[in-house]
Parts: C-alpha cells; structure tokens; sequence
C-alpha cells in the first residue's frame, strides 16, 4: 500500500509531552496516558464492531440454516444476550486480569490464535523493515554529495518508489521471480528465501522514504563545522561518512520510528494477501470480516502497545544519541503550550 | 538549517513526504520532470470531466466474443476478462481516483485544521483531550482502521472517502498545531495584539491563512497518497464495487490472468504510480515555491 | 445448507469446471490421458509425502459440527463412515458390514465390522456409533449441516457390540447416501467428550491418516499414515494402509499463487487450477489435470415466479432462450466448464438428459415472445417497455461472496440480456438485506449453486416445503407444483434406484416446462497436479481422496 503520511508528527504527541526533568512524575504522567490510548484503543474497537448491521451472532453462523436451539447455543456461550454495557464491562474486566478471551471464530483462546500467526507477520517485518534500513543507508551513504547526476538519479528512483503500489510491485515481483524464473517459492514457505520478495515489495517504499530523509541529513551534517575539522584532521571520507555523520543524520529517522511501525504493519495486511502468506494481517481481515470482537480487539490492543512503547523508547534514545538535545534550554522549546 | 534539533524540526522531519524538502535535489527542481507533472495532471483533469475526449467506447460494454485481447489499433491497452476496452476503463477509472484522494484529502484538511487551531487555541484542558484523542486513533494502524469503518459503514467510494480522511484527519492536526503555535509567537501577531485585535480577529485574520499555506501544499501530496491508499483498499475489495471502472479494483480482477495476459494488470498499475508520482512532484514544487517566498 | 453456503460464503473449490467437457460426465474422470503415457512405474509405490492446496480455509475440522466443503476434505483421510457410496449412487460395505431398511422406511439396521479400531485405541462398536449420532443432534454441537440431514433422527438403539439400529420419525431414502459422507463420519467415542471449540482443531477416527498436530487456521493441516489401517471401503483401489506416508494440505486462495506454486514444484496437486490456465497445464510437460463433475443443483439462475416480471411465463422462457448461456460459459471459462442444461448436474444419478433440447439459444424466438407479452414498446436506452415502463430485472447479487468469477459472468448476463431489451440490474446488498429480500420475495432473479450426492436437491430447490416463506428457503423460484412435490414424497419413500430415477426424471420435465431455472454451468473439481502423482480419486460429491494416491519416485 502507499506510504500514507498519516501519523506524521506522532512525535509531537502527549506521549511525550512531560518535561525529561522531573522523572518519576513524568514517568506517572506517560504510564497514564499509554493507559487512556489502550482504553481508547479497545473503545474504539468494540464500539465499531458492535455498531455493524446485522448483529455478531448472524455473523458467526454466517450463511447456513441453523435450528433456533443451535443458535440459542451461541448466543448463550458468547454471552450477546446480555446488554452491552455487561459485555464492555464483563470484557475489560477479563482484560485486566490478562485474559484476552476466545475467538467466536477460531473456537480458540485468542492468545493461540495470534500466537500461531504472529511468527510468520513478525518474520516479514522484521524481513521488510531489515531491508528498508540497509537500502536506505546504503543508497544515502552511497549518493550523499556526489556529483549532481547521481543524486538526481537516486532521488527520481525513490520518488518512483515511493509511488508504485505496493500489492502492485509485489504481484510483479511474484510474477517474474516466482512464476516464470522460479528463483523465489510462489507461496509463502517457511525459510528465508520465501522472505525476500514479501521483504523488498513491503520495505521498497519506506526505504525510498528513508534514504531521502537520510541523504538529506547526511548532507546537512557534512556542511558543519565538525566534519569540516575531522576532515582538516585527515579523516578519510567514508570515514567521516560513516562514523561522525551517519550517527547524526540518523537522528530525523528515529522520529520516524513510529510512523514506521505503523505504514509496515498496514503494508503487511496487503503484502500477506499479495504472496499467498498466512500471518496477522490476514487473520485480521478475516475476523474483521467475520466480526470476531475479541480476536481483533486484541490486535488493535497489540498495536497500540507497540505505538505506545516506541513513542517512549524514542523520546528517550533521542536525547542520548544527540548531545545537544541534553541541554535544558534547546529541549522542545515550543512545547510549552502543553 | 537550525541549529538545535527542536521539536518543530522533528515534526517537520518526521512528516515523511516533508523529507524531501530542502535535500537539495529532487525531481520538483528538475524542470521536464514539473512540466511534465503538470502535463500528466492536466491531462487527468481532462479525462475526469469530459471522458468522451480520450474515449468513446462505453468503459462497460462487455464482449463476450472478444475477451482477453492483446493491444491493438482497435483496442490501445486491449481488452479485459469480461472482453471491456481496458483504455476505456482506465480513462473512466481516472475521475473516481481523483474524486477519491482529492474528497479525502480536503475532508481531512478541514477536520484537521479545525481540531488543530482547537488544540492550539483552546487551553490546556483541550490540548491534552485532542491530544489523547488524536494519539488513540493514530494508535491503531491505518489500514486496520480503514479496514474497520468499512466494515461499519459497508464497502463503496463514499465509505473509502470517509475511511481514508479519518486515517489522515490526525497528522493534519498534529502540522497545523504546530504551525498555528509557530506563528502565534510571530512579530507580526505580537503588533496585531497589542493593537488590541480580539482574539477571534487574530486567529481568523493571521493565524489562519499563515498556518493553511504549509499545509494546502501538504495537502496536494496528500492527494497522491490517498490515491494510492484508496486503490490499495479497491485492491482488497472495500473500495467501488464492480463493474465500476477503478485502477485497483482492476488491478486486482485481473490477477488471476496475469499469466497468460500482461495488459490488464500492467496498464492500471502504471496509471497509479503516474498519477502519485506526477501529483507528488508538483506538490514538491509548490512547497518549494511558497517556502521561497516565506523566506525572502 | 452446505451448498447454499458454499455457492454464497466460502470460496469453496473456486474457479473450476470441467476439462474433458464431454469424457468428464461421470463423477470419476481419470486423469488427463496426455500424460499418463510418460509415467515410468505404473505400479503403486508406498512411501513419500504430498503437499496439496485448496483455495479456501475452513472453520472447524469436525465435519458434525462443520457445513464448509473444504473442512469435509480436511476430515475425510481422517474419518471412516458406515457406509460407502459409488457414482453410480449405489451403497457399498465400509464400517458396516450390511445393512436393512424396516418395510415402514423408519428403522435402519447395521451390523458394523469387529475389527476397527480408533487410533487412539477405542475399538469401533455400536455404542461408539449411537456416541457420533448423538453428538450430531446435539444442541451443544452446533452443528450446522449434519444435524440438518439427520433432522428427524430419533435415537438408536444398540442391540449388541456390532449390532444396531437407528430410529426415524419419518422416512428418508437420503439417510444412506448421506451416511457416506465426510459429514456423519464416526469419530472416536472419548474424544467426542470434549468441547466443541476442541474438536475443531483435533479429530480422531479410525481412517488411513492420523493428524497429532490437527488443523490450524490459515495454515492447514497435515497427515501421517495409520499404519494399522485395514478397514477400507469396497469402492477403494487397494485395502491396508494408505501408499502416501504423509499429507500435507495448505490452504492458498489466490489463484495465481497456487498456480505457481504447482508449476513451480512446490505443491505436487492443487485444487481449482484457474480456468484460464488449465489448456496451459495440460500442454506443460510433467504436469497433469484432474477433472469431476459435482452432482446436485448447478449454478443456477432462479426466476421469482411467484411476482414481479418473471411471473409471466413467456418472460421467463425469453430470459432463458434469449441469452446464449452456453457461449457465455464457454468463453469465460475458456472451454473448461460444462455449461449447465438443466436444474441438476449429469453427474447426479436421476440425471434425465431429455430435457436438455428445452434450454437451446433462440434469440428471435425471445423476441417474439416479449412481443406476445405484451413488451413491444422500446426506451431510448434499449430497453422495453410495456405501458411505458421499461422491463427490469432485479437480481440480488452477493458480490463480496461471488467465486468462480460469477461477478465476471453476472456482467456477461447483463449485457447479454440488454441485447433482448431485458435491463439486469445486480444489487449488491448486504447478507441480511438479501435475506429479507429473499424472505419478502423482494426479487426477480436470484443465484446460487447447490452440490449434493443425492437427487433430492430436487426437493430443495423446488420443493413446497422449502419455499422461503418470510426467510431463508432453498425454492427461490417458488415453485409450488402438488405433482412435483408428489414424485419427491413418493421417491424419498423408496429405495429403488430406478423408481426414483423415474420419479426425479418426471420432476426434471415439470420444472423445464415451467421454466423455473436457467441453468448456467455444472461445478466441477480441476485438480492440477505433477504427473508423479498418481492414484487420486474423487468421492461422489467431487472431493478429492487420497487413500488410494501413491507418488512416483
């Protein structure tokens, strides 16, 4: 899927509005605010599922004729009888106690069904993500202050990248590599080399974002005066590259850590349909599509935890890898207004 | 170049299609490439009011006699499984596309500049609300969003509209926030206030327009993404239902032929890369317009 | 109900028909004679695994509780049935040794092997049957398709270890080919104990394969031998244990993937080889296609010829000759599909095949008979008209649950209609507004196909007592015929293959004069396979087994 520029400034976010100089309060305020994006997260969850025409038990049963006994059963064993408020209640407070429920589809608890999932989704962004960082520093360590035509012809293929579809890429992809060479397995086996093509058709696109951002930090930091000393001193220039610049032209990608996480796990979802691949992002179409609550409660639950947890671990990598950052007065100076 | 990476700069870098500014070169700054960016847009402008210029064939008039042909003279992109003239669709497939990421795009501009001066001019009690409101809807990633408001709403163009501007709504508000704070603290704002301007005057007057100008541009990019995200969702089905003529949605009824026909799968993919690409660009480049402007 | 689920929800066996148009008539076509002449060894070879994939996931591997084909498929190598059934729909030994009807059709008797074991070491005995019958019926089951043939099931009663008897409260002829089936297969009596929810993932029985790990959701399922199998049916190639020492079933729904994995050498078979490329498969050396044709109703059309435009019956005889249903088949599934000539499919026993001269295209014959009725005027769209309105077709069409590129030929039909001057328009609503709309009998046209081994699907789909009175109902077309309904009560109360064949065949003609179905194509199961493979076999209702299936070195 395109690279939607949603999430954009997440960074900005309350997630990280408390001051770094009062810690512990700090630490309560943001334990608090994590909590209300859960909350607000699951919310949002059962409210739309429970708003969809048609009711969860039709759902469930799906297009066969059942006997009104049979249909009793469930409406029974997956408690729809009692009034929302009851179930909204009754799942939070099984929430709390770290049960995630059963699946009305699955007939699982819902911890196996993501757990037996959740290997194959984790192995393609780590596969998508892994190839979209390495692309990305290679190409902007590659193409950062070199002569005009290269830079032109780098930054016209990451615009080009950044446009293709993905579910469009990854259908030639399969179709050239898999169909007709057969250098790659068709459908998404277990191994690396079923990884590569679901890797470069969801990571192709960010790491064109990236190695933009990358090239252009790069670029800014080869322009300060520090470089220029290192440089003075004999520093060779991949070493300066790679050792003084890169650490600061990396900064602008950490912000984006977050939007990341979000546009590869959407990618995901299309990526898996694309290649054939069993994972999360399908499973999570299919309950949506079957109104499972429980099931895709839990994933948007997951989702918004990793949100949570990589906004914080981001606030605070930031200062450590930026020195400057350290010095009270430069820290966020127009976040007052929060 | 500041100085201090502060935290208006990382909202800025963090703003992935933002990035590009100021890299030094890009295809914005390459004349060809805007002229024919421009070009590319124009032609779909055409193709999405007076379809009848580019093609006269009805874009779903099947034929069932005639299925599956390759291009020819008769048929520039050949036909589909169902025997349609693909050029046809395409040409059709071009006002709903544009109708799609310009809708969503202008629907979350207006949603998002107005929670955006709301977080900023509404006090700290608001700002934290908006804020915590915003952080959960950017808490679950965008296609699973998208994917469950269809499911509310049912699939079709309009609930692809509605689902792809909730999506974006919060980075709108997050930038035109920002902005309206940038701006709040100008010199200009300062002289206004102590003209004794109302607060209302102020912000309709000065903070408005200063803070929408980013962000319209912003916003043409936008566009070219939400095409992108809305042939994606066609792509799974949720988007317009058949026999609609949309660029996705033909992309993915014509996967099970790939194999023994290339031209229904090739043409509509190119026509989306095309269209993302040339609006991307000449959004760059009326970024990089109005921030010269800014400066001097 | 399985069928009406299958033509509606799951994407059930996909894009397939027929390849051997006319040699594929029968239930069990062979494979494709092209290839057969390279195969080395024709001598099966016990050993090695097959890695096979269907286009559809399933919902729960226990087939009581089950309705989806495909979980059919997933329990079949697992489970053994009672009896056992040949396309020509007579019964043969497999449980049971032999088996008697009482002269009031209400009592069924058996006397069961005494040999079987479970392979979790239960041995099989008529207290292990009364066990799987009550665990049907049971509300706590939720069975969604089993319960339903067995409906008027009243108990059994177990005389001793090998002998028992199972009670109806109204005769059913269909009780034994429907016994035959994946469905009322016998599962291990302990295991039978567990929750529902349990069995989904894990059966037990007493078939040729065991599966430790069972089915999981999006990944499939896969099978070891049972070494100690030697209770095959009659109608099986070889007795003993199975050739294969291990199958391995995915699930893989897109076509074109599973394609390439088949052509690719990554899967040995595959279900539903994409219409498209099936003349491509057949000429790629080393590979081979496997075609059978389902019984039971077609893919169908259903007029409303209770209200609406089809209530005249010159528009509905219009609709069927003035449409070249057959061109429309042919073209869009590239010559691989049977196109349908009526209700029920030749692969059903009772098929009568002198009724297919009725449904022959006649484009100007429809137009006469538009005329007649009174259509003469014309829009300026095409279309037309009678007192100045234009003639509109409503027909509910479930996109989102359209497989075997319906959607494709619903386009076909609509255009094809126009040409006549019959304007089709295809709704899409969603499943409960098609319901109700089903139920008010808010429609003109209706789709759906309904595969089943018996020719009872007659009474289903055209039956009094299937009527959607202000619900679901199987007769979408209304047919509501005393002589119609008389030959399938007459046919459900005898055993008689030939009386039946008569009664049904009677039926057929009623329904064709009635113009009550326009039949579009028979569903029928393309297995694409490596030539190594060999020994697949089809059951009656065109799943494939894998019993006698052994894998060239």
């Amino acid at each position: 899927m395109t690279v939607i520029p949603a999430a954009g400034t997440r960074n900005r976010s309350g997630l990280r509005a408390a001051s770094a100089r009062v810690p512990a309060a700090a630490l309560l305020r943001r334990a608090g605010a994590a909590v209300v994006v859960l909350w607000g997260a699951v919310t949002i969850t059962f409210a739309a599922l429970h708003l969809i025409p048609g009711g969860i038990v039709d759902a469930i049963i799906g297009q066969s004729r059942v006997s009104p006994e049979i249909r009793a059963q469930i409406v029974k064993d997956y408690a729809l009888d009692k009034p929302l408020y009851v179930q909204y209640a009754e799942y939070f407070g099984h929430l709390l106690r770290g049960d995630l429920g059963h699946s009305y589809n699955q007939g699982v608890p819902v911890a196996t069904a993501i757990g037996q999932q959740a290997g194959s989704t984790f192995a393609l962004l780590l596969g998508g993500i892994g190839f979209a960082l390495v692309a990305a520093v290679v190409v902007a360590v590659a193409t950062a202050n070199r002569p005009r035509w290269i830079r032109g012809t780098a930054a016209t293929a990451e615009i080009v990248s950044v446009a293709v579809p993905s579910f469009w890429l990854g259908i030639l992809l399969l179709t050239v590599f898999s169909f007709q060479l057969h250098w790659f397995p068709a459908i998404g086996a277990g191994g690396l080399s079923g990884l590569v093509l679901p890797a470069i058709a969801l990571g192709l696109a960010p790491a064109a974002m990236l190695s933009q951002v990358l090239r252009q930090g790069l670029e800014r930091v080869l322009d300060e005066p520090f470089i220029t000393t290192a440089r003075a001193r004999g520093v060779r220039s991949a070493g300066v590259l790679l050792r003084h610049a890169l650490r600061h032209a990396v900064m602008p990608v950490i912000t984006l850590t977050g939007w990341l996480i979000g546009a590869f796990v959407s990618g995901a979802v299309v990526i898996e349909s694309v290649f054939s691949r069993q994972g999360l992002g399908q499973m999570t179409v299919a309950a949506i599509a079957q109104r499972d609550f429980p099931l895709v409660s839990a994933i948007v639950l997951i989702s918004a935890l990793v949100y949570v947890v990589v906004n914080f671990v981001v606030d605070a990598v930031y200062p450590l890898l930026d020195p400057r950052l350290r010095r009270p007065e430069a820290a966020a100076p127009r976040e007052r207004s929060e | 170049m500041a100085p201090t990476v502060d935290g208006e700069a990382r909202v800025r870098a963090s703003w992935p299609v933002r990035g590009i500014r100021g890299s030094g070169l890009n295809l914005a700054r390459w004349r060809p490439g805007v002229a024919l960016s421009f070009a590319f847009i124009a032609v779909l402008i055409l193709a999405a009011l007076w379809p009848h210029l580019f093609s006269s064939t009805d874009p779903n008039a099947a034929d069932i006699q005639h299925t599956l042909e390759a291009p020819s003279a008769q048929h520039w992109f050949g036909t589909d499984q169902n025997g349609r003239d693909i050029f046809a669709r395409l040409v059709t497939g071009a006002r709903l596309s544009l109708l799609i990421g310009l809708a969503a795009s202008v629907l979350a501009l207006v949603g998002g500049s107005l929670i955006g001066v709301l977080a900023a001019q509404g006090g700290r009690l608001v700002n934290t609300v908006v804020n915590r409101l915003l952080d959960i809807f950017l808490s679950i990633p965008g296609l699973l969003l998208v994917l469950l408001l269809i499911a509310v709403l049912g699939p079709g163009v309009r609930n692809a509209i509605i689902g792809l501007a909730v999506i974006t709504t919060p980075g709108y508000a997050r930038v035109v926030r920002g902005e309206v704070i940038r701006i709040r603290g100008a010199v200009h704002l300062e002289a206004a206030r102590a003209l004794g301007w109302s607060r209302p005057q102020v912000v309709v007057r000065h903070l408005v327009p200063n803070a929408l100008g980013p962000v319209l541009v912003l916003a043409t990019i936008g566009v070219g993404a939400a095409i992108g995200t809305g042939s994606s969702l066609s792509f799974l089905g949720l988007g317009p239902q058949a026999p609609t003529a949309e660029w996705g949605a033909m992309l993915s009824s014509s996967r099970a032929y790939f194999t023994v026909a290339w031209w229904p799968a090739i043409f509509p993919g190119l026509a989306i890369t095309f269209t993302v690409l040339a609006i991307t660009v000449a959004g760059q480049f009326l970024q990089l317009r109005v921030e010269g402007r800014t400066r001097s | 109900m399985r069928t009406f689920r299958r033509s509606l929800r799951s994407r059930a066996w996909g894009v397939a028909l027929t390849a051997s148009v006319l040699a594929g008539l029968s239930a069990c076509a062979g494979a494709d004679p092209g290839d057969s002449a390279a195969s080395g060894t024709t001598t099966p070879v016990s050993g090695g695994t097959l890695t096979f994939a269907v286009n559809t996931d399933g919902s729960c591997l226990d087939p009581h509780q089950s309705p989806a084909d495909v979980d059919g498929l997933f329990a079949r190598p697992i489970v053994d049935s009672l009896v056992s059934l040949s396309a020509d729909g007579s019964l043969h030994p497999w449980l049971a040794t032999e088996w008697s009807v009482s002269a009031d059709q209400l009592t069924y008797s058996f006397t069961l092997r005494g040999d079987v074991t479970f392979s979790d070491g239960e041995k099989l005995d008529g207290a292990a049957v009364k066990a799987n019958l009550d665990h049907i019926v049971n509300p706590a089951t939720k069975s969604q398709l089993a319960a339903g043939t067995i409906a008027t099931y009243n108990g059994t009663t177990v005389v001793d270890a090998t002998h028992i008897q199972v009670h109806f409260k109204a005769p059913n002829s269909a009780f034994l080919p429907t016994l035959a089936s994946a469905y009322l297969g016998i599962e291990a009596p302990q295991t039978l104990t567990k929750a529902p929810a349990d069995l989904c993932t894990h059966i037990v029985g007493s078939g040729p394969f065991v599966s430790a790990d069972g089915y999981s959701k999006g990944k499939g399922i896969e099978y070891a031998r049972n070494d100690a199998y030697n209770w095959a049916p009659q109608t099986a190639q070889h007795s003993g244990a199975a050739y294969l020492s291990r199958l391995s079933i995915r699930i893989v729904p897109e076509d074109a993937s599973r394609y390439g994995a088949l052509t690719s050498g990554q899967l040995d078979a595959i279900a539903s080889v994409p219409p498209v490329n099936v003349a491509q498969l057949k000429k790629t050396p080393g590979f081979q296609v496997q075609s059978a044709a389902a019984p039971g109703g077609n893919y169908n059309y259903y007029p409303n010829t209770v209200k609406g435009v089809f209530a005249d019956v010159n528009v509905r005889k219009a609709f069927r000759e003035g449409i070249d249903w057959q061109t429309i088949v042919d073209k869009l599934y590239f010559g691989q599909f049977q196109p349908a000539k009526g209700p029920i499919s030749p692969a059903t026993v009772g098929y009568d095949k002198s009724i297919e001269a009725a449904y022959a295209y006649n484009a100007e014959d429809a137009g006469k008979l538009l005329d007649a009725a009174g259509w003469t005027g014309r829009d300026s769209a095409g279309y037309r008209t009678k007192d100045g309105k234009r003639l509109t077709v409503v027909h509910p069409f479930l996109k989102a649950y359209a497989r075997e590129q319906r959607d494709t030929l619903a386009d076909q039909i609509q255009a094809a209609a126009k040409l006549i001057g019959i304007e089709v328009v295809d709704t899409n609503p969603d499943i409960g507004t098609f319901f109700a709309n089903l139920g008010t009998g808010a429609y003109d046209l209706i789709d759906f196909s309904w595969q089943r081994s018996s020719p009872d699907s007659l009474r289903t789909l055209f039956g009094t007592e299937n009527l959607p009175k202000g619900g679901f109902g199987t007769n979408a077309a209304g047919v509501s015929d005393p002589a119609i309904d008389k030959d399938f009560l007459d046919a459900l109360a005898t055993t008689d293959l030939v009386k039946q064949g008569a009664l049904y065949g009677d039926a057929q003609h009623r329904v064709t004069d009635a113009v009550a179905v326009f039949p579009v194509y028979v569903f029928n199961y393309l297995l694409g396979s490596s030539s190594k493979v060999q020994g697949v076999t089809f059951e009656p209702q065109a799943f494939p087994t894998f019993y006698d299936a052994w894998k060239r070195p």
